[in-house]
């Protein structure tokens, strides 16, 4: 994180990012370091734009089993502008608060994007977390139904927003595992 | 049409926003996208400019937001406008400043990248030893500031202090200190040296003695409520729970992939430990509720059986116990013999026998421990509990049993009378001394042991397995695991030795923070070079309370032999700053006494029983009411639950009926 240049960022910008974001000055260098490194050459680092395939190949993301999941809400169009990657850098800071973190992490979670995490998106998850050829249909039953038993507070099979909320912050460990500390290479 | 329900609408308004949890403002405001015209209008005053960053939009909403209530700033008053631009300087400086002090934290880079590559759970084993570094070197700052200060001022002849004087009319027959043997018990190493009574200064005397145990009731003070500040967090969590803590699957799900990992290899332990741990999740709820269902008749067989092997438990831990007694008691005796008499190997190892003895004792239960516990038949997560909890019982316990048996030594007296002194001042005209000793040489042998098994086990394992990685016994063998919970009692023993050595022999924190030093760096290159991760991992949470629970216990059993060689063992009268006094606590009651009158007799109505009793029943009424009050909210929560759930069916309810009133007007005019 040491080795990040200084390179044609002017000073007002970097104050309003730090203003705007959870990120510290370093941080943000580092992550436009980055992000020239990938963009094409001789653009302003303004107006170029990556592909959700570049960012998934950071280091930060690459072995990330949510990768695509987390491209697709960070970005717009598909696509990455560099104000998006900073928006993605200040949720996953660790100076985040914790409702900004939830309030990303429900909107990861829901695969169908129905604004609810349903049986078949709690199933999905937990394939992607186990990511093994030969997990059986009760396992995974088994675990859906743990979790629903735990947090549907109002028995309808689905986790609301604000269910997902009350179980995240009873989680104890949710603060330290939804953190990436470096977006370099 | 569940989306289109006010409760989804107002939470789905909710998640573009932020509930800020600021008090000073009033309303939420409304997304940009739909409502923009409400936008404008829709902003309070007393709005704090940190809490656009926890806005769920993207950078350039925010920015809008940040220039609509610059420009809103205009229309304040000026006192608003000052109010709120010294705010936001305040903010931003307290920003900077913890920027500054994040980067003074110790060994930051070393951790984050053991996260990355192990984990959290070993990495809040580096940051545990982390903190032990910063206790023991705060403790030795005490200590510095309080005794070892005045005693450099007087040795470097910076103020005038006078010396303990030895009282004529004491009759106890003092050894003159020439017998001592070593060089180390003159130095300010030990208790002995400390011979000074009082530091002049310009106004006041400094009592040293009342210093020195000041220092260690601070220092023990000091260090109950560290460790009890940072296990709030994980105990807090503990209590909202109602269920199995830790164990909960959401937390397992949700929050079970390490979002900071970046190694391809390390991804795919996590993956197979995340497979281990919920399958073992899953078997261990079949064996619970298999436990359940047994019948009363194999019960009484289960609970037979384990009463047998737990006296089989306490019989390994009672022979281990006598073996230590009869190790010191055997060191002590032969220590006094003429020295120079002996081979030097042998001179080391009866000195040394006591650690030997204890170091064997702890290398051996564990193991008799896990084969047993194989027998008692309990669920899989219980069995991992109970064996830790039997191993740092062990590992603590046998401190206390040296520290006790040398105790019973001091205060024998089989031929020579112990009426005059109080304590067997023949074969321990400086008992402290001695002890501080004992303490000493616990610690250094714990560094030398820790060094060895490092150098002359780990690396020569990791070699074989690189290099003669054919031959099957190897293989079975294989690389080293970091074992995490016998990392972390060898480090609570180590704290514990310092933390009742430390009134003995006032330098041993100082010594204790370069051990630390060093084992964090020998156990960072032992984990990077030779170990390979485990498949079975602990979590971060779970391992903090853990490792804090432990140390707590480590403290609760050096505060015991503390207070009862403080307030019971007469002090030596032949060195240190207390041969005035009769017990070390002396020293309090006799400086009360020179107090103003008032003073003291408010000391005094505090201490006694008129004040102590009616206090502690009042502590007694408020301790039940907190517990009448979590009581009862927890049926609150229960009935609030049951609630909801009727509330969901209501509204299923209501919908299917819409849904078949709907088709029915449907019906009804198409039939028409």
């Amino acid at each position: 994180m040491g080795q990040c240049l200084r390179h044609q960022m002017h000073w007002e910008d970097l104050e309003e990012y730090q203003a705007l974001t959870f990120l510290t000055r370093n941080e943000i260098l580092c992550i436009h370091d980055t992000f020239l490194k990938l963009c094409p050459p001789g653009k302003y680092y303004k107006e170029a734009t990556l592909t959700t395939d570049q960012v998934s190949s950071l280091p930060a993301l690459r072995v990330n089993p949510f990768r695509d999941r987390i491209c697709k809400v960070f970005s717009h169009n598909n696509m990455f502008s560099f104000e998006d990657v900073l928006g993605m850098a200040s949720v996953f800071s660790e100076q985040a608060c914790p409702s900004l973190k939830i309030e990303y992490a429900f909107r990861i979670y829901d695969f169908n994007e129905n604004g609810f995490i349903d049986e078949e998106d709690l199933q999905r998850i937990v394939f992607r977390l186990l990511n093994s050829d030969d997990v059986s249909e009760d396992l995974l039953a088994d675990l859906t139904s743990h979790v629903l038993s735990e947090s549907d507070l109002d028995n309808d099979n689905m986790l609301s927003f604000s269910e997902f909320e009350h179980a995240m912050a009873k989680s104890p460990d949710f603060m330290n595992s939804f953190r990436i500390h470096f977006w370099g290479f | 049409f569940l989306q289109e329900l006010p409760s989804y609408r107002s939470i789905a308004r909710r998640r573009t926003t932020i509930l800020s949890r600021d008090k000073q403002s009033g309303t939420l405001l409304k997304p940009t996208d739909s409502y923009s015209s409400q936008l404008e209008g829709g902003i309070t005053e007393n709005f704090n400019s940190q809490s656009i960053r926890k806005y769920a939009l993207n950078i350039s909403e925010k920015r809008r937001l940040r220039n609509i209530q610059e420009t809103q700033m205009k229309y304040l008053s000026e006192w608003d406008q000052w109010k709120r631009y010294s705010s936001k300087s305040w903010k931003r400086f307290i920003g900077k400043a913890r920027e500054m002090t994040t980067h003074l934290e110790l060994w930051r880079e070393d951790i984050r990248s053991i996260e990355g590559k192990f984990g959290t759970g070993i990495q809040s084993y580096f940051s545990f030893l982390r903190f032990l570094v910063l206790l023991n070197l705060v403790i030795f700052l005490i200590i510095f500031m309080l005794v070892l200060l005045p005693v450099l001022l007087t040795k470097y002849n910076i103020t005038n202090s006078t010396f303990v004087l030895i009282p004529e009319h004491n009759q106890c027959d003092l050894m003159p200190l020439t017998l001592f043997q070593g060089f180390l018990e003159e130095t300010c190493l030990f208790y002995g040296h400390y011979t000074i009574d009082g530091v002049k200064f310009h106004n006041f005397t400094y009592d040293l003695p009342l210093a020195y145990l000041l220092s260690t009731i601070a220092y023990l003070a000091l260090s109950l409520l560290w460790i009890v500040k940072r296990s709030v967090e994980g105990f807090k969590i503990n209590l909202i729970r109602s269920e199995e803590h830790f164990q909960s699957y959401c937390n397992k799900i949700f929050a079970g992939w390490d979002f900071c990992i970046t190694n391809r290899s390390m991804a795919d332990l996590k993956h197979s430990s995340l497979r281990y741990e919920l399958r073992a999740d899953l078997e261990e709820e079949r064996i619970r509720q298999k436990i359940a269902e047994r019948t009363s008749e194999e019960t009484i067989r289960i609970y037979s059986l384990r009463l047998f092997l737990n006296c089989i438990v306490l019989a390994v831990l009672a022979a281990c116990f006598y073996a230590i007694y009869r190790a010191t008691i055997f060191s002590q005796e032969h220590m006094k013999k003429e020295i120079d008499k002996m081979v030097f190997g042998e001179n080391l190892l009866i000195l040394y026998l006591p650690s030997i003895v204890i170091t064997l004792a702890n290398f051996i239960t564990p193991m008799i421990f896990a084969k047993i516990i194989h027998y008692e038949d309990y669920s899989p997560g219980f069995e991992i509990r109970l064996t830790i909890l039997r191993c740092v019982f062990m590992r603590l316990a046998t401190i206390c049993v040296l520290v006790f048996t040398l105790g019973s030594k001091i205060t024998s007296c089989d031929n020579y009378s112990c009426e005059l002194c109080g304590y067997n001042q023949k074969l321990y005209p400086c008992w402290e001394t001695q002890v501080g000793q004992e303490m000493y040489k616990l610690m250094i042998f714990d560094l030398i042991i820790i060094l060895a098994v490092t150098l002359f086990v780990d690396f020569p394992r990791k070699l074989l397995v690189t290099y003669c990685s054919s031959w099957k016994l190897i293989q079975c063998w294989g690389q080293q695991e970091f074992a995490i919970p016998d990392n972390v009692l060898g480090i609570v023993y180590g704290q514990t030795i310092c933390w009742i050595g430390a009134f003995f022999s006032p330098l041993l924190p100082a010594i204790a923070t370069l051990k630390f030093i060093i084992i964090f760096y020998v156990k960072e290159m032992s984990l990077l070079y030779t170990c390979r991760p485990s498949p079975r991992q602990f979590r971060a949470s779970n391992s903090n309370f853990f490792f804090l629970l432990v140390l707590l216990i480590g403290l609760c059993l050096a505060i015991i032999p503390l207070t009862i060689s403080m307030a019971r063992i007469p002090s030596s009268k032949a060195c240190g700053p207390f041969t005035n006094f009769n017990t070390t606590w002396e020293v309090v009651p006799k400086t009360v006494s020179t107090f103003p009158s008032s003073l003291q007799s408010l000391v005094y109505g505090v201490t006694s029983e008129a004040f102590a009793v009616p206090f502690f029943m009042i502590i007694c009424l408020i301790m039940f009411y907190f517990i009448a009050l979590a009581g009862a909210h927890k049926r609150v929560v229960v009935q609030l639950r049951e609630q909801l759930s009727l509330e969901s069916r209501d509204k299923r309810y209501l919908i299917q009926k819409l849904t078949e009133a709907q088709k029915d007007v449907k019906n009804r005019v198409d039939g028409r």
